[in-house]
């Protein structure tokens, strides 16, 4: 039984670690915190299943057309919600970027239109999915790759293929996407930006350019744990902000603008989420999370390093 | 509309009221005023009666505590961090809120919530009264409640801590350094905010009997943080907001029917729409009104005009010292092994390249970067924030010149001289119009008037500062930094951007505050000012003090020139 809850909480954990490593690199190359990244995950699933299955969304087995589809759609769906919320709610408040002057209210601007683009995505949706939660189709069907979609471990018991191949494939892709943004041109840029935004305009590296990859980047990243997320567990419109927030204490965890610190930090909450239920009771999926972030928050201050000039 | 709908509208108003406290006076970013509600509405709903049974006065004084308590926790873990991860911490705690109240059903009663008595009775045995708490009179209370606190609001706004705030919320790291205490605003603030949602809290539950999650949703921490951000920091701010936050229902309400679609959902929307639009809205409203002039910088109480004008007391000569500093920044060794003396009655200069450790030996100087050692008239001094330093009478003006956009110049100097007091609990004083506070406002304005004086900007004093020329903004940090009584300035490239008629009566200025025993220390990297300022030279290079003597002398040395003017280097 163990045994199972941990390697739930382990996939669940690589899950939340592609979505705390889009916001830790939006985090770390802007300087901005990504306050719809959950919802957009949320939205973006959705969008998917609006598109293939309609409103009313009956768990069936979907045709490998409409699988991939549905796979496309949902990930094409991340990276336009999250470049959209670059475009309008980052760029115009942006802080550190040149020949502009960082004072409060461009921070409030980002804050504020973060959460009402968050708020805007789970309301929308809401009224186009008013039930309590949805059980969303697999559209890879992991559980059929062995019969009744269990396997079994030495020492007796059972565990689901599913978490394994999750864990497997998040894992996976969290560390090719943080090895391509090491070594690609754009991920240079990314690094430059972040260090001296405007030592690296000087340098013609486009500000603008990278924000806006940062953003598609962790749209994609949100769409993908969004593919991988949602046939675990039954998932309500309103799941985005929390989701989002675990993300962000998982990415504060393994400290915030490091990539691979945000997937190991995505598994240690998930586990931390996994063992919490086990012992405390199903509310804690939220709760515990959320304490975690509240935690971190006041033992490790991150806070933007301010330049010294 | 009926007395339980005004009644309700008047505990919103309430909860956005105590809520402007945090965002609008003071700057900080707080989403999380639907906890505090909670806290106050399902303790009083837990302890009360119907819940432990405690007499209704007592569980209703014990919320609002509780919830103060957790605002001022809330301050002391958080409001260290940058405004955004305040935010985060805040939207976090109304989430975890709902959350734990849908986690313990058992407790909070689930999604129907907790059920109480209606009416609440009020009943002191020792008293022998018993009040009932009719609609009426729960109406009565909270229009009570909102009236004292706008009062109060509209009372320390205009007064000395109200210029506190505002300065802190327009540049924190310059309202510290002028000696306000951010951290203790802060942490007031959210307190009472927080007491304030709690009030609110209580006072609905009374009013309904009943509290359920739907009451404390995250949605209202934002309906009210949009609330609050429409009108600003003025006091008819919350009552706009909360006027606007009553109308949203019905509006949400008509459209839902219209497109026949959720209610609740619509809310969302609009309060989406809202928080949008203000953002959209806020800057050009705002440069509307400034190119209108409606609203220049407040000239009540320019803190001008005292009869009682006076001069400078003369300091005794003080000494600061500082001993083999040494500073690094990741690997960067910024200060090594520096040591400095700055004496009354004289005018120092830091001259040395750009790069050179300048500023962070004033940030030392000044308590600004960790808890160096330093000693003054002999005694050792270690600052654990800038305003330790300040009232040891250390001040130092900021590199980049700052100018709070919505004070008058006399106004920022008034900063400053509240920044040097040590007068303690000034806000509670100011309230209540004690004889300290009356007197401490006289002091205030001598201060002020004198500062203005020494530094010739009286002319200039209730201009709007977003005209005054580079020069006149210059003289305005040095007025702001006489102002705080400090003996010791550090001045950084203060005379920067000045013209040669300005920079003259820097001079003088800087010559006068020497004479009167202070010591002065400036950063400059005109040689030809340094030379007729000040009567001893620090030059510094790559951390280190390379030179040290009076400006004719350390002008000669070979290894200034070779630094400083790159003179006599071998170029092959």
């Amino acid at each position: 039984m163990l045994v199972q809850v941990l390697l739930g909480g382990l996939a669940q954990g690589a899950i939340l670690g592609l979505i705390a490593l889009g916001f830790s690199l939006v985090a770390g190359t802007v300087r901005v915190l990504h306050f719809a990244h959950g919802d957009i995950v949320v939205a973006a699933i959705f969008v998917g299943v609006l598109s293939v299955l309609g409103r009313i969304p009956i768990v069936a087995v979907l045709a490998l057309g409409s699988s991939v589809l549905f796979v496309l759609l949902i990930v094409a769906a991340g990276a336009v919600l999250s470049s959209l919320v670059a475009l309008i709610v980052v760029l115009p408040n942006l802080p550190n970027l040149p020949g502009r002057h960082r004072h409060a209210g461009d921070v409030l601007g980002w804050i504020a239109g973060g959460l009402a683009t968050g708020l805007l995505l789970r309301e929308a949706l809401g009224l186009a999915f008013p039930e309590q939660a949805y059980a969303i189709p697999d559209p890879f069907r992991f559980d059929q790759l062995v019969p009744g979609g269990l396997v079994h471990v030495p020492g007796g018991g059972t565990v689901q293929i599913r978490s394994i191949v999750v864990l497997v494939i998040g894992l996976g892709i969290g560390l090719i996407v943080e090895q391509s943004l090491v070594r690609s041109r754009v991920g240079l840029s990314m690094r430059a930006v972040a260090d001296d935004p405007e030592g690296a305009a000087l340098c013609g590296v486009s500000a603008r350019r990278v924000v806006m990859w940062a953003f598609g980047v962790a749209g994609v990243l949100a769409g993908i744990a969004g593919v991988l997320a949602a046939p675990a567990r039954a998932i309500s419109v309103d799941d985005g902000a929390v989701l989002g927030l675990a993300a962000a204490a998982a990415a504060l965890l393994g400290g915030l603008g490091s990539l691979r610190g945000a997937l190991g930090g995505g598994l240690v909450v998930g586990l931390l989420q996994a063992l919490a239920v086990y012992t405390l009771g199903p509310g804690w999926y939220d709760l515990a999370p959320l304490a975690l972030l509240l935690v971190l928050l006041a033992l490790r201050p991150p806070g933007f390093r301010a330049k010294t000039t | 509309m009926s007395a339980v709908d005004v009644a309700q509208a008047l505990w919103l108003l309430l909860a956005a009221l105590g809520l402007s406290v945090s965002v609008s006076y003071t700057g900080l970013p707080v989403l999380g005023q639907s906890a505090y509600i909670a806290v106050g509405g399902y303790s009083v709903g837990l302890l009360g009666p119907g819940g432990m049974g405690l007499p209704l006065g007592i569980a209703a004084a014990a919320a609002v505590l509780m919830a103060a308590v957790l605002g001022y926790v809330t301050a002391l873990s958080f409001s260290r961090l940058d405004d955004s991860y305040l935010a985060l911490a805040t939207w976090a705690l109304a989430w975890l809120a709902e959350g734990v109240v849908l986690a313990y059903p058992a407790v909070f009663g689930g999604p129907e919530g907790l059920t109480r008595p209606v009416p609440a009775r009020l009943v002191s045995h020792t008293l022998g009264v018993e009040i009932v708490l009719t609609t009426n009179v729960n109406l009565v209370i909270a229009a009570l409640l909102c009236i004292l606190g706008l009062a109060a609001l509209v009372r320390i706004d205009k007064g000395a801590v109200g210029l506190d705030l505002t300065a802190l919320r327009e540049s924190a790291p310059l309202a510290a350094s002028l000696g306000v205490p951010v951290e203790a605003r802060r942490r007031t603030a959210l307190a009472v905010t927080a007491a304030l949602g709690a009030a609110s809290g209580v006072g609905s539950t009374v009013l309904l009997g009943v509290i359920s999650p739907s009451d404390i949703s995250p949605l209202l921490s934002l309906q009210l943080f949009v609330a609050v951000l429409i009108g600003g920091a003025r006091w008819w701010g919350p009552v706009l907001g909360a006027t606007i936050l009553l109308a949203l229902p019905p509006v949400a309400d008509e459209l839902a029917s219209a497109a026949d679609v959720s209610p609740e959902h619509v809310r969302g929307l609009l309060t989406a729409a809202l928080l949008i639009g203000v953002l959209l809205l806020r800057g050009p409203v705002r440069r509307l009104i400034r190119s209108l002039r409606l609203i220049a910088p407040s000239r009540r109480r320019p803190y001008l005009g005292i009869a009682e004008e006076r001069s400078r007391p003369a300091h005794e000569r003080v000494e600061l010292s500082a001993a083999d500093l040494s500073v690094s920044y990741s690997g960067v060794q910024a200060l090594d092994d520096v040591t400095i003396v700055l004496r009354g009655g004289e005018v120092h200069a830091l001259v040395g390249p750009n790069g050179s450790g300048k500023s962070t030996l004033l940030g030392v100087l000044a308590g600004d970067l960790g808890r160096t050692e330093i000693h003054i008239n002999g005694t050792p001094h270690r600052a654990r924030r800038v305003r330790d330093r300040l009232l040891a009478g250390v001040v130092r003006t900021p590199q980049r010149t700052v100018i709070l956009s919505s004070l008058t110049p006399a106004m920022q100097v008034a900063v400053g001289a509240r920044g040097g007091s040590r007068l303690r609990l000034a806000a509670l004083r100011q309230l209540l119009a004690t004889p300290r506070s009356a007197i401490e406002a006289q002091r205030v304005r001598a201060v002020v008037a004198a500062a203005l004086r020494d530094t010739g900007l009286e002319r200039v004093a209730t201009t709007d500062p977003a005209r005054l020329t580079v020069g006149e903004r210059q003289m305005l940090q040095v007025a702001r930094a006489i102002a705080t009584g400090a003996s010791v300035f550090l001045f950084d490239e203060t005379a920067a951007g000045m013209t040669g008629a300005e920079r003259e009566r820097l001079r003088e200025v800087l010559r006068r505050l020497a004479a009167s025993g202070a010591a002065v220390l400036i950063v400059e990297h005109d040689m030809r000012f340094v030379g007729a300022v000040a009567n001893h030279v620090y030059v510094l290079d790559a951390g280190r003090i390379i030179a040290t003597g009076p400006p004719e002398r350390v002008r000669t040395e070979p290894l200034v020139r070779e630094v400083y003017l790159g003179l006599d280097t071998d170029l092959n």
